[in-house]
């Protein structure tokens, strides 16, 4: 599922906590003025909570969010015959992507992605033009995406690394039925 | 005018010069993507491999001049050295410059192996002269870090001294005194500098090599992680520089004192360890990367938020809370400077979490939130130090009805200008397009109305900084 669209919500409460955290500070000067040594110590006692529940929160983030890494697993070619999974190579050249042009439906598909010259990125939008998948295409290696369509419709892949004046024009797409 | 105010100035009016060009040339790039204008993509990523380059080194050249006077307040520092620093920079921004216009080098200012070399549209000698450019900066700014790096050895008692450790864990320091949080920042920086700036040279000695020799080859994975190791701590930095003078600002305006803690210390430390490991959340994309890396890269970068929030933003925020402060331009810039860093960071922590960095990886949403704390906190606290110097030298501070004016249309145009960035990359659009897919252009549109506003503000900023520094001085000295 694209996560774009969520993270912009997600973004903006937090940016507006914390600027009404700093526009309330800023906004305390105008109270009378209270000695800095009366300030410092409650400051510090807080400080103690913020770094624990920061440090606390962060990890657990790391932690929960591990079952969503998009990495596919580890020796994934010594699998290409296994679970039905298709393996499909893309190769990238500037300005233009090699792929299939029609891809399965609800099936584990594994991208082969390489590049035969620079540094590429392997964008799939989905038919209403969010981003589903993503990988870079680098001259030298192989990177394995793994993705499941499941819906169907044409997909566009865009270049998503910078390479070279005609970036912006290298499209490709497939379609998934 | 002293020798230190000398050099101080010469960094910091380089700096807001090279500055104001580049955003000059953002605003003519957001403008094409709008589809206001029609440079056609040869101009347009030219301009952007010089914006991009132009705007690190001069938010860079603002940290280096303000960090370099503070440190210079605490002892001798040799101002020929700095010079020196300076005039290897600036020779780098020169080559830099010569080598997009009139030589068409546009392979971004990242420059990822292979593509300076492969489909090149400019000729071979702007591709050597950008890489000789990027080599001439890396070599000032570690001049400059290995000046910042002796005086604080020499200065603070050796390594235990200058980093703090003899603070912290009570070592009789004598006869040297424990630093003040300045110079832990200007340690530190310094330490990660060298480090980057070695990157820097590496990679650009790397690539000259096969400039001059196409038999020599470079491996892609290996590039892609020194010029992220140097381009992202190089970029980092230019914050923590700043942090020098914002802790020496804040205490000034708010007639508090701040003085370096066993807390300061540490974070410190933390800070210069995720500074240079953070860079790894440039490579989630590329899957044969060292998995274990990635994982660092996302850890790192969660855990620099402790140190930034926890010390020197919670630090700042304990100063001004009921204080005594004196909001003049100069105290409004670092604090407002403190909320571009603080929201620049939160889109930067959403965008290091590698199932979201999935979907925002390269897209406009990258741009967004380094803007966010380049433009919205380092260019602010370097507005912050200039005027504070200006306050101080005159003894006055600018009416009322001209900081509403300057703050209505700076930061509300930065406001616009920044949310065309978040709402485009939150939709999928790449960065780095000089045609962008939709909602590109709609989001192009507003945030060049911000930054036409951001830009009339900042005219006003300027004119305002001329009239006080023609005030007579209040201390000759």
């Amino acid at each position: 599922m694209a996560k774009g669209p969520l993270v912009l919500p997600a973004f903006l409460v937090l940016a507006a906590a914390a600027m009404a955290v700093l526009l309330l500070v800023a906004l305390s000067t105008r109270l009378s003025p209270l000695p800095y040594s009366q300030v410092q110590p409650e400051g510090y006692k807080l400080r103690r909570w913020w770094f624990v529940i920061l440090s606390l929160g962060l990890v657990a983030i790391f932690a929960v969010t591990l079952p969503w890494f998009p990495y596919p697993p580890l020796r994934a070619a010594a699998h290409a015959t296994k679970n039905g999974t298709l393996y499909v190579k893309v190769i990238a050249q500037q300005y233009a992507f090699t792929t299939p042009s029609v891809l399965p439906l609800d099936r584990r598909i594994v991208f082969e992605v390489t590049s035969l010259d620079v540094n590429h990125g392997f964008g799939i939008y989905d038919p209403r033009g969010q981003i589903v998948a993503q990988v870079q295409a680098m001259p030298d290696y192989i990177n394995h995406l793994p993705v499941t369509f499941t819906r169907a419709g044409h997909y566009t892949v865009r270049c998503l690394e910078y390479c070279g004046i005609g970036h912006a024009s290298m499209q490709g797409g497939f379609d998934v039925r | 005018m002293t020798a230190a105010r000398r050099v101080l100035w010469t960094y910091l009016l380089t700096g807001i010069a090279v500055f104001t060009l580049m955003m000059l040339l953002g605003i003519a790039m957001r403008a094409e993507q709008a589809r206001w204008v029609a440079f056609g993509p040869q101009i347009f990523y030219a301009m952007l491999t010089l914006h991009g380059a132009g705007m690190i080194t001069s938010v860079a050249l603002c940290g280096m001049g303000g960090l370099w006077y503070l440190m210079r307040q605490e002892g001798e520092l040799s101002a020929g050295a700095a010079l020196v620093a300076y005039a290897l920079v600036v020779l780098g921004v020169v080559a830099v410059l010569l080598s997009v216009f009139p030589g068409g080098f546009a392979a971004g200012w990242t420059f990822l192996y292979p593509l300076p070399f492969v489909g090149a549209t400019w000729p071979s000698w702007a591709t050597g002269t950008f890489l000789i450019g990027i080599m001439l900066v890396s070599l000032g700014w570690t001049a400059w870090c290995f000046q910042m790096l002796a005086f604080t050895l020499t200065r603070y008692g050796g390594w235990a001294g200058a980093s703090g450790w003899n603070l912290v864990f009570k070592r009789d320091a004598e006869p040297h005194e424990a630093p003040p949080p300045q110079s832990i920042a200007a340690f530190v920086v310094a330490v990660d500098g060298v480090l980057t700036g070695m990157a820097g040279m590496t990679i650009g000695v790397a690539l000259i090599a096969h400039w001059l020799s196409p038999s020599v080859l470079v491996d892609p994975l290996w590039a892609k992680n020194v010029t992220f190791f140097f381009g992202h701590a190089f970029a980092n930095l230019t914050i923590y520089m700043a942090l020098g003078w914002v802790y020496v600002g804040m205490a000034r305006y708010t007639g508090r004192e701040y003085h370096t803690t066993k807390i300061l210390a540490i974070a410190w430390w933390a800070t210069l360890v995720f500074v240079a490991i953070a860079y790894f959340h440039h490579l989630y994309m590329d899957f044969v990367q060292y998995r274990p890396l990635q994982y660092v890269g996302e850890i790192a970068s969660y855990l620099s938020a402790i140190p930034a929030t926890a010390v020197s933003v919670w630090g700042s925020m304990l100063l001004v809370y009921r204080s005594r402060m004196r909001w003049t331009l100069g105290s409004i810039f670092l604090f407002t400077g403190l909320v571009g860093w603080v929201v620049g960071g939160i889109g930067a922590l959403l965008d290091a979490s590698i199932p979201l960095n999935f979907d925002l990886h390269n897209t406009l949403w990258v741009p967004a939130h380094f803007h966010t704390y380049l433009l919205g906190g380092v260019f602010l606290f370097a507005l912050g130090l200039i005027y504070m110097q200006l306050e101080e030298r005159s003894g006055r501070c600018s009416p009322p009805l001209l900081r509403w004016i300057i703050g209505l249309t700076t930061f509300g145009g930065m406001t616009v200008f920044l949310l065309g960035f978040y709402v485009a990359g939150a939709n999928g659009v790449p960065r780095r397009y000089a045609i962008e897919p939709s909602p590109g252009p709609l989001t192009a549109s507003w945030a060049t109305v911000g930054a036409l506003l951001l830009l009339l503000g900042l005219i006003v900023v300027l004119i305002e900084a001329i009239r006080l520094a023609r005030l007579p001085a209040q201390d000759p000295a």
